[in-house]
């Protein structure tokens, strides 16, 4: 089998299928990582190379770009995909000895890490606040106990396979001079199991790609995510909610936004009956603009929101439909 | 069919934390009035497997509470569901941030306890140290093919089927030759209340606690736990005067503008 080609201790790894947005951020994890000098590698995995997404890899400052289209693979899920690049990276001879791998952010890219690690016997330390290489190491940083502490942890050796959320990578306007190696792998099959997929007949846009996220606490109860619904219909926007709504079985898991959830980034985030906890405001980009409704006026929403309304959501959301079909 | 179901607990967020130091040698002390109770992902897990059981006599289910504080008061309150066997799972050493180490100990135990699980529920994020890696790593360790997020689950005949929501898609997975499912909160798998005869006889019940010890002391280390960064960001919020109906239309306005 034809090696991987990889030089800097950072390698940063992008499944095409996955789309831009998580190219996007495995590249400013790394970026973030390597700090000013960009010295990483990139694995762009997928069925068939994307060019798109291998031109980012040299305009973010990649050293050396493997385009790797691994032959086998039924789709590009992440077991499937810790699957194929454990037996990519195992089988050319490559455990990764040292080296930090960087996956997108997001529960996809978790799951990918700790695959990876599975696969080739290193550390899965998942997802991370910060991460710094050491001279013999790798230092990373994790929220815990539900974001209500952090803890420093010291990785001594083997591959590490972490996540990290640092935003959008910084592009250079040339196209950068990385090497790209193009290799074929044939891998077997993650073929044990076997998963039929049909429509959900969802209609409403996933909350990780809309440019309105209207979005619930449990607060407001099944009766108000009825109207933000239709708030979020009518303005074309689409429907989140924290944790505990999920938990109380007002919208469904898809939709959950926060640390355990969905990372959004609208144009803008309308909470409502949301207080702003750490854990919930952690899934809301900061370029997203946040309008919130609260019936308290020390709750912490009002501390991030540009605009708030101290209210009652039974009084204000039906007005605020009625302002939408006006 | 055996479902293993394994339960981390979580420090109960209506309430303060506890006093949480770390220790020279990266062990964690906990002291003070400790309050753990089930996650929301292991109350998935657990009614996931009641669901099936409940369905088929043949189902047996095992329970693995994790060890640390106040574990018996949270392995009774998995007793009053009547498991078919209940114990407490102590590792040492005990650092769950460490996936690798912690699935390494668990795998041990199940490998050398007899138990000989079909199918096991686990929640999508095992505990208050771990982000989702242990149960993943876990897997790997006992050989056997995973289904994240699950959410759902019901019997097909003589199988079990398996379900996830992705995006705009369903996913269904049917467990054949053993499955690890991690699962995640939803409506379907919100945990029952057990009967109030149950909870009793559960209060008196000795739950069984059980060691898995390895001399090694993993590749992560803890070195430091502290105080989480306040969030650095200020919206410098503008509040909406005026009637609620004013307020209302200001609202619909900043709506329209984002989608315009």
């Amino acid at each position: 089998m034809k090696s991987v080609n990889i030089e800097s201790r950072v390698v940063c790894v992008i499944p095409a299928g996955w789309g831009m947005e998580a190219a996007e951020g495995a590249l400013a994890a790394a970026q973030a990582v390597t700090r000013s000098e960009h010295k990483f590698d990139v694995l762009v995995v997928g069925e068939a190379r994307d060019d798109g997404i291998n031109r980012m890899a040299f305009r973010a400052g990649a050293q050396i770009v493997n385009a790797v289209e691994l032959k086998g693979l039924a789709g590009h899920s992440a077991d499937e995909l810790a699957s194929g690049l454990g037996q990519l990276l195992a089988g050319a001879g490559s455990n990764g000895e040292d080296l930090l791998f960087l996956t997108p952010p997001g529960p996809e890219g978790e799951e990918l890490a700790a695959g990876m690690a599975s696969y080739l016997k290193g550390q899965a330390v998942g997802r991370c606040q910060a991460i710094r290489l050491t001279d013999d190491g790798i230092t990373a940083t994790r929220s815990v106990w539900g974001g209500r502490k952090t803890l420093l942890l010291e990785v001594k050796s083997a591959p590490t396979f972490a996540c990290l959320r640092a935003g959008k990578p910084e592009l250079s306007d040339e196209p950068g001079t990385a090497v790209c190696h193009e290799l074929e792998a044939e891998v077997v099959p993650f073929s044990t199991v076997s998963v039929d997929a049909e429509e959900t007949g969802e209609s409403l846009p996933p909350v990780e790609s809309c440019k309105l996220v209207v979005s619930g606490g449990r607060g407001v109860g099944e009766d108000g995510f009825g109207l933000l619904e239709q708030i979020a219909r009518k303005a074309k926007g689409t429907l989140g909610g924290s944790l505990p709504a999920v938990d109380a079985g007002m919208v469904p898991v898809v939709r959950q936004v926060g640390i355990s959830g969905k990372f959004v980034n609208p144009a803008l985030y309308f909470a409502v009956g949301i207080s702003g906890t750490p854990q919930h405001l952690a899934g809301i980009g900061t370029e997203a603009r946040i309008v919130a409704i609260n019936k308290d006026p020390e709750a912490p929403i009002f501390s991030v929101a540009e605009v708030g309304v101290v209210g009652e959501w039974q009084e204000l959301l039906p007005e605020v439909l009625e302002a939408l079909e006006a | 069919m055996n479902i293993l179901v394994l339960l981390a607990g979580v420090a109960d967020n209506r309430y303060p934390l506890h006093e949480i130091t770390l220790t020279a040698n990266s062990a964690l002390e906990e002291v003070g009035q400790t309050r753990r109770i089930l996650s929301p992902f292991d109350e998935g897990a657990l009614e996931l497997a009641l669901k099936l059981r409940d369905k088929n006599e043949e189902v047996r289910i095992d329970a693995l509470v994790m060890g640390g504080v106040n574990a018996d008061t949270l392995a009774k309150s998995v007793a009053a569901y009547k498991p078919d066997s209940l114990k407490i799972l102590n590792l040492e050493p005990f650092r769950l941030w460490d996936a690798v180490l912690s699935a390494g100990q668990i795998s041990s135990y199940v490998k050398s306890s007899g138990l000989k699980p079909d199918l096991i529920f686990v929640g999508r994020e095992f505990g208050d140290l771990d982000e989702g890696s242990i149960p993943i790593v876990l897997a790997g360790e006992l050989g056997l093919p995973y289904f994240s997020l699950t959410q759902f689950c019901e019997w097909k005949g003589s199988d079990v089927r398996l379900m996830r929501e992705r995006g705009m898609r369903r996913e269904w997975m049917t467990v054949t030759g053993g499955c690890l499912a991690t699962v995640t909160n939803d409506k379907r798998n919100k945990l029952r209340h057990p009967l109030m005869k149950n909870v009793m006889m559960a209060k008196r019940q000795t739950i069984e606690s059980v060691v898995q010890s390895v001399a090694d002391e993993g590749q992560m280390l803890a070195k430091e736990l502290s105080e989480p960064e306040v969030v650095a960001r200020t919206g410098h919020c503008e509040m909406l005067a005026g009637s609620p109906r004013e307020q209302a239309q200001a609202l619909a306005r900043y709506l329209k503008q984002a989608t315009a």
